[in-house]
């Protein structure tokens, strides 16, 4: 169910509007760089493309800045409007978000540095099935995350949230075959060890998608369901619709 | 004795939890007061109001906490002030003012036959938002409602208005002047000065409105510590038109509309997560 995203356009003052709706570009434009991040980090791994890998690190800075100048942003609102209920949850559901979506962008750069150095070794491409598979899962739920945000969609955010357990599963079960895989040979021990540092990303990728949803649901509802169960979330999402 | 033992093993494993540091505070510190768990000072059922044939006050119905303090916001001509100045009368004296429904102190109908009002203003006190000392001495200011009571004791006297100059937070400013004209005061001062009057005769509600809409901005700032400190000794209810005011000092905001109650429960809840659009769109400055 997508909520009336424009209710943060809609207060008398002008000015407020503009920098309420700047915000969420802002932030918007930081999901997309961070989004693109996360598939290119991926790619640069799975084709060995050092020339990409650089481009994830270097574009990681601006990334940076984008969360220092967004929570400035916060700040200057609220210090200048005093934001209530909605517009307050807003702000500072943006102000948490960016921190998540700068994690994400840092396990981007992880990756992205153990793309270089598998590529410098020059090692068999072990794992990297699963690597491709979960990130495709991940960049997904990073892209629904931040979609949610957009629609203030809660049904598309509860359904990261539950994304987020079947990401942990595949994560444990590539887990398993990596491990097989270093008992069989242990020569491949230190490129699989590579391989697991990245799937261990991908996984905090996804667990950062679901703390934005939570955020999303925050903002929309007013209800915490951090360190809540799915029925819990499932359960405020349908109150009082 | 069994509960106790309980209670005191639940704290101790706690503890042990969190190594001994007490987190319990925190906690407490983040839930917030249910209304339904507080004493109630006013209670208002059913309240109608007319001007001649108008209709402002359309079935009010709610309950003031004792020694809380509740706001009231709302756009102009909500009916706010109309409300609250139902709480010792006050409307009795404006013409073609009719009242229906009740409103009871302790366990009196304030609108029974026979009640004596000078009596009830006594108890429920009232300031205005232009601060309105008498043209007398700051002395006498305070000491007026003693003495058309008929306290006459000097001692008393000088002991009370010490007392009352000291809880509006004002004493050590005119100590040593206490026979100068009041009108001689700053704004923020002659408001204090009000409501040490209201004070010296020991009410049990104060009624506020808009007391600090005509101050600079520190004095506001005095004014809302002083309502913090008076909320220990009295029920306090504030009329305010500055949002972010009622969500500093009070602990239950109540927002009116059009002559209703729309919105009606703690402040927290009300300036984070309010329950009607109504309330959402006059607090966040929204087109209503």
């Amino acid at each position: 169910m997508a909520q009336n995203s424009d209710v943060h356009l809609q207060h008398i003052s002008q000015q407020f509007n503009t920098e309420l709706r700047d915000l969420r570009n802002h932030v918007l434009v930081m999901g997309g760089l961070v989004e693109k991040q996360v598939s290119d980090a991926t790619l640069s791994l799975v084709n060995a493309d050092s020339e990409l890998a650089q481009l994830v690190r270097q574009t990681e800075d601006d990334i940076d800045k984008l969360e220092v100048t967004i929570d400035e942003e916060c700040t200057r609102v609220i210090a200048k409007r005093q934001p209530t209920a909605s517009d307050l949850r807003l702000v500072m559901g943006v102000a948490k978000m960016v921190s998540d979506l700068e994690r994400i962008g840092d396990e981007a750069e992880k990756i992205a540095k153990i793309g270089i150095r598998l590529t410098e070794e020059g090692q068999a491409p072990r794992g990297y099935v699963e690597v491709r598979h979960i990130s495709n899962h991940v960049g997904q739920m990073v892209h629904d995350a931040l979609d949610a945000f957009t629609r203030f969609d809660l049904d598309l955010a509860l359904r990261v949230m539950k994304e987020d357990k079947a990401v942990d599963t595949e994560y444990k079960s590539a887990m398993r075959s990596l491990v097989t895989f270093m008992m069989e040979d242990p020569r491949n021990i230190t490129g699989i060890l590579n391989i697991i540092w990245v799937l261990r990303s991908l996984e905090r990728i996804g667990d950062h998608s679901r703390n934005i949803c939570e955020h999303v649901i925050y903002m929309v509802k007013g209800k915490d369901v951090r360190h809540a169960s799915l029925e819990k979330a499932e359960q405020i999402i349908e109150d009082k619709r | 004795m069994n509960d106790s033992m309980t209670q005191a093993k639940a704290e101790q494993e706690n503890k042990a939890r969190t190594h001994g540091i007490d987190i319990s505070a925190i906690e407490r510190s983040a839930e917030d007061i249910s209304i339904d768990e507080e004493t109630v000072a006013l209670q208002v059922n059913n309240l109608k109001l007319y001007y001649g044939e108008k209709e402002a006050l359309h079935g009010i119905d709610m309950q003031i906490p004792q020694k809380r303090v509740t706001a009231f916001i709302g756009p102009s001509g909500c009916g706010k002030s109309t409300l609250l100045r139902c709480f010792n009368r006050m409307n009795d004296l404006v013409d073609g003012c009719r009242i229906d429904g009740r409103i009871m102190l302790e366990d009196q109908n304030i609108y029974e036959k026979g009640v004596d009002v000078a009596e009830l203003r006594r108890r429920v006190g009232m300031v205005f938002q232009k601060p309105n000392p008498f043209p007398k001495s700051i002395y006498e200011n305070v000491a007026y409602g003693l003495r058309i009571q008929g306290i006459n004791k000097k001692r008393v006297i000088d002991e009370t208005v010490e007392w009352a100059l000291k809880s509006a937070a004002l004493w050590d400013e005119v100590k040593d002047r206490l026979n100068d004209s009041a009108l001689g005061l700053s704004g923020g001062q002659q408001q204090r000065l009000v409501i040490a009057r209201t004070v010296a005769v020991k009410p049990e509600v104060l009624l506020l409105d808009e007391p600090a809409s005509a101050l600079d901005p520190l004095s506001t700032l005095k004014i809302e510590e002083l309502i913090h400190e008076l909320k220990d000794e009295y029920t306090i209810v504030i009329v305010t038109h500055n949002m972010q005011q009622a969500a500093r000092v009070s602990d239950y905001t109540a927002f009116m509309y059009m002559g209703d109650l729309i919105e009606f429960g703690s402040t927290n809840q009300l300036f984070t997560n309010p329950v009607c659009k109504q309330t959402e769109d006059y607090i966040t400055g929204r087109y209503g």
